[in-house]
């Protein structure tokens, strides 16, 4: 009964989250001098075609009322223009770009696997190399082992992702010609290709990102391993095998995770620079050209997308918390 | 005349000689086109729309390929850029002085289903264009067919009116007032034939039903367009189309500088592939000392326009003085240095654009590429000004806030201060072509829509086109020029036509609303395996009607 009422609050904390963030974007757009009908008014662009072209994406009704109708698609689904030109739009409905004449819900759709693929693949890699080197660090602390591994990390965290992207394409990709380039292919179309074009991106965002990881693992490794109880699991005899990876790891992992959560929500919702990089037409690349032509129905959309994603991240953090640590569940 | 041929054909020569421009080898196999191979087109644009209603593109590029119109386009290096029937037999006959045009079609046009194409068909893709559900294209014979402005499109507003098809062959378009260019106007997107009983809206721009010597393939949202030969495009009915390759794709949304050092790299498949986008600085700099590259690398003739528009209506610029000497001040030198140089373009005088039919060569404002700040200083004491401070509306990326640094500090040298407002290019554009006209100066670059001197000056001079989403931003009004202008565009005689736009450009140039500034050049690269690669002056990119591939 607890853990219900609990799981609703929570539910209804996400929703309203997600409500006001979409009521800020709306109104974010709404002062921006710039007139999102334009885009679509064809050239030359007389007062009449612009204000019809505005009628007809609903540009010319108050803000709120956009808005209003905006979630009231959602649930109903939307409908733009008359007869056989118009445009439908299903529901659940989260806007209609009229740029890519395709609505955002289904855009989504098809660009989420490029940013998924690229994200977990690359989450999966950047947990275990910069847990596992933090580890390592820590376990060996001061020896050569641990400085190079924190100089490696300090160069890792400095670097722009676009910068390494380039010198790795650059490296693998032309003068050793190892990958491919960049571009996408699909999973289902051909696992190997997939993966062939994934390598690249994938280590360009764990190196990056690993840093980081190693950084956070081993200060946290360091504080566990003077803690009591690793002293008194120690001295009952325990393998120090076990010692690190049962007792010390379990509680390293405790704020690993919540970073990671956010980090993997975040990447989710785009994958921004690396998707430019390697020229994949995942939804950060969705994101940038939206933003660049004011589409803003894709803005809105991509906005509540990421920040869906960046709250379930959270609610699946504190699950996780849960099993690491079981005075959470208390 | 014979001395206006003489310097083209120098124009060219130098053009060649200096940077390697449109390369001599692809001359020799310029005739016969070789047939066969699979083309890669890379290109940073995330989706080709190709409905015809909605679409911007040249006649030379992406929907050229799959879509043909009454008339289109010949586009050749070093010549002037001509319209030429497509599936009309001649590019039109006028009556009623110009207000009424008749075309015929073709015989033995067919579509890639092998059903035939009717002038009936050319009328409902004009008239589908006027849906406001299908705006965003080029929308010029919306303004000139007569009951236009009030027509909303077949799907709710019926027939125009205004087209007739008297027969399967024929089509007659009734403007509101004489317009010679019209021969131009129906070589637009719109002007593609669109078979009613095929035509869903929703799925037009992914599927059109393909008259050109392609059609589409495969479609693949934000990644790739796939094209292939259509089997019913017979090769004797088209006088521009060479069609090489039997496949073309479309890369879609590849990162500029990525692209262009895979062209620059000129491994695999990207030996038959060449760029859509312009080489980034960067890139231009490395070809230069890549010998195989930069044999690859295509710079077009100087082409659009780059200028500086002085808000006509705004405090001190309302002097002719006072504008006049902001044209000896401006340093056109520095500005071309930052748009990259003599790559970047080339120091301009007039307002219509190399490569435009009928352009005459002049310069009213004698100060040598770096201005003269004394004949400048001297009108502005003229003026009864002493000093001036002025504010510059510009785009907020380097290369534009470098290209406004160029302009400010040319100014400063004959005592006009000039303050940098910078903004979001969407912002910009709304600020110059909405009603208020909140700014004193902005730096603009213009490439007509179509190759007619029409559109170097109409659009950006008459006083029509004044706020209300027209580009006419130095807010200039004129009726002598209004009065030429109006002249010109119901000429019906070309060269006549041409005459009077040659007139207009001087006569406006001498109230100084704009100063041109340089004739920008565009570079592409090009992979080994591609020929018949050339960029003409207009419109400066790369002509895919006529690129094949070496077999």
């Amino acid at each position: 009964m607890r853990t219900l009422r609990f799981a609703g609050f929570r539910l209804l904390g996400m929703a309203s989250t997600l409500l006001v963030i979409s009521f800020l974007t709306y109104a974010v757009f709404y002062v921006l001098p710039a007139d999102p009908a334009r885009l679509s008014c064809g050239r030359p662009c007389t007062p009449e075609r612009l204000a019809e072209a505005s009628a007809f994406m609903g540009y010319d009704k108050p803000w709120l009322q956009q808005y209003l109708d905006f979630l009231g698609g959602i649930f109903t689904g939307r409908h733009f223009g008359a007869g056989q030109a118009a445009v439908d739009c299903a529901a659940p409905c989260f806007g209609y770009s009229f740029r890519l004449n395709e609505p955002v819900t289904q855009l989504i759709g098809e660009r989420a696997p490029v940013t998924f693929s690229i994200a977990v693949g690359a989450a999966v890699l950047w947990l275990l190399l910069g847990v596992s080197s933090g580890v390592a660090a820590a376990v060996k602390r001061g020896t050569l082992l641990d400085r190079s591994a924190m100089v490696f990390s300090t160069i890792g965290v400095s670097s722009p992702a676009y910068l390494v992207g380039l010198l790795g394409i650059l490296l693998f990709g032309f003068t050793l010609d190892m990958v491919p380039v960049g571009g996408y292919v699909p999973l289902t179309e051909s696992p190997v290709d997939w993966l062939w074009h994934l390598v690249l991106p994938w280590c360009v965002l764990a190196l990056i990102n690993a840093a980081l990881y190693a950084r956070l693992t081993r200060g946290q490794m360091i504080e566990v391993l003077g803690e009591d109880y690793i002293r008194t699991a120690r001295a009952k005899g325990l393998r120090e095998r076990r010692v690190i990876g049962r007792h010390g790891l379990r509680n390293v992992l405790i704020p690993v995770v919540t970073v990671f959560g956010l980090d993997l929500g975040l990447l989710l919702g785009g994958a921004i620079i690396t998707e430019r990089v390697f020229s994949m037409q995942g939804l950060g690349a969705l994101l940038i050209e939206a933003v660049g032509t004011v589409d803003l129905p894709v803005i809105v959309g991509m906005t509540l997308f990421a920040a869906f994603l960046v709250i379930v991240a959270n609610f699946a953090v504190d699950l996780v918390y849960g099993v690491l640590d079981p005075r959470v569940s208390r | 005349m014979i001395r206006r041929t003489a310097a083209v054909a120098l124009t060219a020569l130098l053009t060649l000689a200096a940077c390697g421009a449109n390369s001599a080898d692809d001359k020799k196999e310029s005739e016969g086109s070789a047939k066969g191979g699979k083309l890669t087109i890379l290109t940073a644009q995330t989706d080709i729309n190709f409905d015809p209603a909605k679409s911007q593109n040249l006649a030379i590029t992406t929907l050229g390929l799959v879509l043909r119109r009454l008339t289109t386009w010949d586009v050749q290096p070093g010549k002037p850029a001509q319209v030429v029937p497509d599936l009309a037999t001649d590019t039109g006959t006028s009556s009623d002085g110009g207000k009424t045009w008749t075309y015929t079609l073709k015989d033995g046009l067919s579509y890639a289903d092998g059903s035939p194409i009717t002038s009936k068909d050319i009328k409902y893709g004009v008239e589908r264009s006027f849906a406001p559900e299908l705006s965003g294209g080029l929308g010029y014979h919306k303004g000139l067919l007569a009951g236009g402005d009030k027509y909303k499109g077949p799907y709710t507003g019926g027939e125009l009116s205004s087209i007739e098809t008297p027969d399967d062959k024929t089509i007659v378009f009734h403007l509101d007032a004489a317009y010679g260019d019209w021969p131009w106007i129906v070589s637009m997107p719109a002007f593609t034939p669109v078979p009613k009983a095929k035509d869903d809206p929703k799925t037009y721009t992914q599927k059109p039903v393909a008259s050109g010597p392609y059609e589409i393939e495969t479609y693949q949202q934000g990644s790739a367009v796939t094209l292939k030969r259509n089997p019913k495009w017979d090769a004797k009915t088209d006088t521009v189309r060479t069609a090489g390759p039997d496949q073309i794709v479309f890369q879609l949304g590849q990162d500029t500088t990525v692209a262009a050092q895979r062209l620059i790299a000129d491994a695999g498949d990207d030996r038959n592939a060449f760029g859509a986008g312009f080489v980034p600085p960067a890139q231009l700099v490395q070809v230069q000392s890549n010998p195989s590259a930069k044999q690859r690398l295509v710079t077009s003739d100087a082409g659009a326009l780059a200028y500086l528009a002085l808000n006509t209506q705004r405090g001190p610029l309302k002097d002719v003085k006072v504008r006049q000497a902001v044209e000896y001040a401006v340093d056109k030198k520095a500005f071309q240095v930052a748009s990259g140089g003599a790559t970047g373009g080339d120091i301009a005088t007039t307002l219509i654009t190399p490569g435009i039919a009928g352009r005459q060569d002049y310069d009213l404002y004698p100060a040598g590429p770096s201005g003269d700040v004394a004949k400048a200083k001297q009108l502005l004491a003229e003026a009864g000004r002493t000093s001036l401070d002025l504010t510059l509306l510009s785009e907020n990326d380097s290369d534009s806030l470098a290209k406004a640094q160029a302009i400010q500090q040319g100014l400063q040298r004959a005592g006009i201060k000039v303050t940098i407002k910078p903004a979001e290019e969407s912002t910009v554009t709304d600020t110059i072509t909405g009603d208020k006209g909140d700014y004193d100066l902005t730096v603009s670059s213009w490439q007509p829509d179509f190759p007619s001197a029409n559109g170097n000056i109409q659009p950006l001079f008459q006083s029509s086109e004044i706020g209300g989403g027209g580009y006419n931003i130095s807010r200039y009004s004129q009726p002598e020029v209004d009065k030429l202008i109006e002249q010109a565009l119901a000429e019906t005689d070309a060269t006549k036509a041409q005459a009077l736009w040659a007139q207009a450009d001087k006569r406006i140039l001498t109230d100084a609303p704009v100063v041109p500034l340089i004739y920008t050049k565009n570079s592409f690269l090009h992979g080994s395996g591609v020929q018949n690669f050339f960029v003409a002056a207009f419109p400066a990119y790369p002509n895919y009607l006529k690129v094949s591939l070496k077999q």
